[in-house]
């Protein structure tokens, strides 16, 4: 009986004061799919972080006039580089080999560049791919090296950005559920005074402080709830239009987002929509019930 | 015990002493502001003496933690000069709702519900709203919700205020009714009138000091 009168109290509840609860649930819809989107922008950069630096190489370029003891020096000294893991040199001709699967669109190009006139170089894969400027530092003034090459300066540029649009989406999922705890607050205030008769007979006959507050706590659970849900679901549309759909062709630089990403997410969302909105309304009620 | 306000200049109840007995029918008496309505709230839990002790039912109300102040109504019955019925509620619903609360199912109201209605003389009025029945009607329906639920004491804080004289007499006798199954009944009122009718103990308050206690009294 309880139980059945609680929930057709949340029902009426929401029912009751239906504009502001969808303003409620939009609210939090655009929080929770922001904050979901951040998360899965986390994993994404996570993830991408992972792939691409496994495969990161730092090069370093040796001037045509390096000596053969020259080589031979570096070559030692990487090799016994705590930091380094793998050197493969790369001589003259293969460095041409190279340059010319690399242009082999541009025949007039490959044709004017002459083996001669490409460097040799080391490449470098390091146990640590952050610990490129300790090997730019150590290497730079070394007789025979022309330059130092590394790949993950470029590759930082790109997670600048990515974690840049993270954090926009951050700032804009704090910023809507500022709105959304407001509205929260609200509603339950609104639901509070149109059911102060009510609330007044139950204190002086006794109802326990849960029962009493249970229908405006729930209340704001649900909307949470439910906001959660249609945030799911842009994040599937999001998925849908966008990854699989106009930005297909950054497929290869962007890992994909799995469903089991999204899934793993909402959780999260759900999570957060539910306890937040439920911890709003409970202390609302402190201030507006005072039970 | 005594109670000050926050930013009164003189305390609402200045040592005041008073013991009620199990069974007793009690008026409280005095101008307004005198501090009857401040002894209302103390017995209900809703405020607490700054110097002294309330006891109900041999239990210290003054250290009692705000948690368990439900559970300690349920053994207070209230009426109150407005009623404080809801309007979109039958009279069986109104007293329902008292029981339902407070966990009682549905099977219980209808059994216990339809005979405090009888009790109070309200028997084939059960489904009328608020707005259907008369000023003495509705009060006897707030006497049936106070009543249902069996309390320990009931507290009237001038029930008879919005009433005529011929229906304040109506309410009183029924009090009176409820008082004889050995539940203490606790009044406060203005009304000479139906305090000399009644001849019973008579607490008066003037300034929050008791100036009188008088058994059988009369208004004064």
């Amino acid at each position: 009986m309880r139980v059945k009168y609680v929930l057709s109290e949340v029902l009426v509840g929401l029912w009751r004061n239906v504009t502001m609860t969808i303003a409620m649930i939009i609210t939090m819809a655009v929080s929770l799919t922001m904050l979901g989107a951040s998360g899965l922008m986390y994993r994404q950069v996570d993830d991408m972080k992972d792939l691409y630096y496994k495969n990161i190489e730092v090069s370093i370029f040796l001037s045509q006039e390096v000596s053969e003891q020259q080589r031979t020096d570096l070559d030692g000294k990487l090799k016994n580089d705590p930091l380094v893991k793998e050197v493969i040199y790369v001589n003259k001709d293969e460095a041409y080999k190279k340059f010319q699967e690399m242009y082999q669109d541009a025949p007039d190009l490959v044709n004017a560049v002459k083996p001669d006139q490409l460097p040799e170089s080391f490449r470098l894969k390091l146990k640590n791919p952050e610990q490129y400027k300790n090997i730019y530092d150590q290497y730079k003034d070394t007789e025979g090296v022309d330059e130092i090459v590394d790949q993950s300066r470029l590759l930082d540029k790109i997670f600048d950005v990515l974690t840049a649009i993270q954090n926009i989406a951050l700032a804009a999922a704090i910023v809507m559920a500022i709105a959304a705890l407001l509205l929260v607050a609200n509603t339950i205030q609104v639901a509070a005074y149109s059911k102060r008769r009510e609330v007044a007979v139950m204190k002086l006959v006794g109802a326990s402080n849960w029962f009493i507050q249970a229908p405006f706590v729930l209340e704001a659970v649900v909307a949470g709830l439910i906001g959660s849900l249609l945030g799911l679901v842009a994040l599937v549309a999001a998925k849908y239009l966008l990854f699989d759909g106009s930005l297909k062709a950054l497929q290869g630089l962007l890992s994909p987002i799995s469903w089991g990403d999204i899934l793993f997410i909402f959780p999260l969302m759900a999570g957060v929509g539910g306890l937040v909105s439920a911890a709003t309304a409970w202390i609302t009620l402190r201030f507006y019930l005072r039970v | 015990m005594t109670k000050t306000y926050p930013k009164a200049s003189r305390p609402s109840l200045d040592n005041v002493s008073v013991s009620i007995e199990k069974g007793e029918f009690v008026f409280f008496i005095g101008p307004s502001g005198s501090g009857k309505s401040t002894i209302i709230k103390m017995l209900l839990h809703e405020v607490t003496p700054n110097k002294g002790r309330v006891v109900v039912n041999s239990k210290d109300v003054t250290s009692m933690r705000s948690w368990k102040r439900p559970h300690f109504r349920r053994s207070i019955g209230c009426v109150f000069q407005d009623f404080r019925l809801l309007p979109n509620r039958t009279a069986y619903e109104n007293v329902a709702f008292a029981l339902e609360v407070i966990g009682k199912t549905k099977a219980v109201a209808r059994r216990v519900v339809p005979e405090v209605l009888e009790l109070v003389g309200l028997g084939g009025k059960e489904h009328r709203y608020p707005h259907e029945l008369s000023g003495g009607e509705q009060q006897r329906v707030a006497v049936a919700r106070a009543f249902v639920n069996r309390p320990l004491i009931l507290l009237a804080d001038e029930p008879t205020g919005n009433l005529d004289p011929d229906t304040s007499i109506e309410i009183m006798r029924l009090l009176d009714r409820i008082n004889r199954t050995g539940t203490t009944v606790v009044m406060v009122t203005h009304d000479s009138n139906i305090v000399n009718q009644m001849r019973r103990r008579v607490i008066e308050i003037e300034s929050g000091r008791i100036v009188r206690d008088q058994a059988r009294g009369v208004y004064g």
